[in-house]
């Protein structure tokens, strides 16, 4: 049953792009310094976040605009555990990633019947009433002051926690691969297409939908608890909306519903966004300057792009090859 | 002979508009029925009511003895009643084979290699092939159609197939290979089917009995020259003569 499961997934070609794409990344250490490894640690964290906002919104159609909320409920979960229980890491950090597939699976199932601007009003109602209960709450929250918590190592340095953002981001991207590559990918694809025909083959849209929200909700909120236990200080700007308009950004750009472009994107992205902070808001005239070309030509994203490349490097061998005429012409 | 398919009493109105009333149908198992009617007869309403889109007011509907009124659309195709819609309705970002895999696949059990031999087997069929990796919406409209119909054969439990409108504004050559395909499949695995065609010509070599609604109502049933010598039906469709 198993290796049905994952019977379209070709592990030597995943193996193999997965070690040529994360080798380099494993030597980075040796040339970075403190601060650059930093950016990068927080780029991977994006990372998580934008790859599986893009499973929800790319591959299902389940256009949430509440992703950043649950990064922060995973995050202010484990914390606040930590601060009023006194709860050890191992307990609180799975405990902020289950509250956040909790409430995932809440808000899935509350959105269930709604439709594309519905849904992502809805979706944005949700993540203003976390902004506003994690700023309001201060007594419970410290609000704007920040909550500290307590750091993942006693006494390690920005290697060590680059090397577990890495492995934290190459495990959740695999894993999301791999629901990709599943029947339940398929079916995610299908609903995103025609919701309806999915049903009326006898796929149980509710089910499939409800478990995309639960599950892409659990990796924002497991990226989350690992941010907050690598930054120390919690704000309710975590859960603010232009964190969700970064991710947009990122997975548009990549490409809405392509595996790869959101991957690609999203680090080089904060990265530029974390060097052109000095010149204050500019970073988001630039990126409304991009986005808005790209989707006057490429509305694929970066993904359509490198695809069009392709097929003009290799015009011999297109992969869509239609021929003009496949139907015999009538009979006379 | 035992019904494959049966309603009694089936009835859906929209505010004040009685879409099917007191509907009574029965289908032989292996039976291809037709049903005709003109516009606004119902007849979509009836499909939608069968698979389960819309909930009945009242009456009910048994597939192979059980009743599955008011059942998800999504339980009712795992029971084997499978349709396909007037507007052809296809996953146009998916690729032919996806396309065709789905259906197999959404039953939730089979193996995905099963899936994939037997979609090339229909591609073949269907002579759409060399289009296997194309997205779905880049056929043609009689392609999207073929795709549309063959989707439901993919399925080994098929039962009963309610095909809405399959051959509206198709060409001849794509609408023979789809009364060839429903043929073939009644033949070799005796899929029933419910027809929902205003194409005289392909209801009478598919269809040894058709079903005419009018009004919500189902009016006549027979062959088509028994239903089509009716008065009331003749005057449906053309009107009453002033004389």
């Amino acid at each position: 049953m198993k290796r049905q499961l994952f019977a379209l997934v070709d592990w030597r070609r995943l193996v193999l792009v997965a070690a040529a794409l994360t080798a380099p990344l494993l030597l980075l250490p040796l040339v970075a310094d403190a601060y650059a490894l930093h950016v990068l640690t927080i780029s991977l964290y994006y990372v998580i976040l934008a790859a599986s906002w893009n499973l929800l919104a790319g591959v299902t159609g389940q256009f949430s605009l509440a992703h950043q909320a649950f990064a922060a409920i995973g995050g202010y979960g484990s914390g606040l555990l930590v601060r009023h229980l006194g709860a050890p890491l191992w307990a609180s950090m799975p405990f902020g990633v289950a509250l956040a597939a909790l409430l995932g699976f809440a808000l899935g199932r509350i959105v269930l019947k709604m439709r594309a601007i519905y849904l992502a009003i809805a979706t944005w109602a949700f993540a203003e009433t976390i902004h506003i209960l994690l700023t309001a709450a201060y007594r419970f929250t410290r609000g704007e002051l920040g909550l500290t918590v307590p750091a993942l190592y006693r006494s390690a340095g920005p290697a060590a926690y680059y090397y577990t953002f890495l492995v934290l981001a190459l495990v959740s991207v695999l894993a999301m691969y791999l629901v990709v590559r599943s029947p339940m990918g398929f079916f995610m694809c299908a609903i995103k297409d025609d919701e309806l025909r999915a049903q009326s083959f006898g796929v149980d849209t509710v089910r499939v939908k409800t478990a995309v929200f639960t599950l892409t909700s659990a990796f924002a909120g497991l990226a989350g608890a690992f941010y907050a236990h690598y930054t120390l200080v919690l704000s309710p700007q975590m859960a603010d909306f232009s964190e969700m308009a970064k991710l947009i950004i990122m997975v548009v750009v990549g490409g809405l519903g392509s595996f790869a472009g959101p991957l690609i994107t999203a680090a080089p992205i904060q990265i530029l966004t974390t060097y052109l902070e000095k010149y204050g808001e500019w970073d988001m005239v630039i990126y409304a300057v991009l986005v808005i070309a790209l989707m006057r030509s490429y509305p694929g994203g970066l993904a359509a792009l490198a695809g069009e490349l392709r097929g003009r490097l290799a015009p011999s061998r297109p992969r869509h090859a239609a021929p003009k005429h496949p139907l015999p012409d009538p009979p006379p | 002979m035992a019904a494959l398919l049966e309603t009694a009493g089936l009835s859906k109105r929209f505010g004040g508009l009685v879409a099917t009333n007191g509907v009574d149908v029965a289908i032989a198992a292996g039976e291809i029925r037709g049903l005709i009617g003109p516009n606004g007869a119902g007849k979509t309403t009836l499909v939608n009511l069968l698979t389960g889109l819309y909930a009945p007011d009242a009456g009910d509907i048994r597939l192979a003895g059980e009743s599955i009124a008011g059942l998800s659309p999504h339980r009712i195709a795992r029971k084997g009643l499978l349709r396909s819609f007037q507007v052809t309705r296809l996953f146009g970002n998916l690729s032919l084979l996806d396309n065709l895999l789905l259906p197999y696949l959404a039953r939730g059990s089979g193996a995905v290699a099963e899936g994939l031999a037997r979609a090339r087997h229909f591609l073949d069929l269907t002579r759409l092939a060399p289009l296997a990796e194309a997205p779905a919406k880049s056929l043609s409209g009689g392609q999207r159609a073929l795709l549309q119909v063959v989707c439901g054969f993919m399925v080994p439990e098929l039962k009963c197939y309610v095909l809405d409108e399959p051959f509206a504004g198709i060409n001849p050559v794509i609408k023979d290979r789809i009364i060839e395909l429903i043929l073939a499949d009644n033949a070799e695995r005796g899929t029933t089917f419910l027809i929902v065609s205003h194409e005289m010509t392909v209801m009478r070599r598919l269809c040894p009995k058709i079903t005419v609604m009018i009004e919500g109502r189902v009016i006549a049933e027979g062959t088509l020259e028994e239903v089509a010598a009716r008065r009331d039906v003749v005057e449906a469709y053309l009107g009453k003569t002033l004389a």
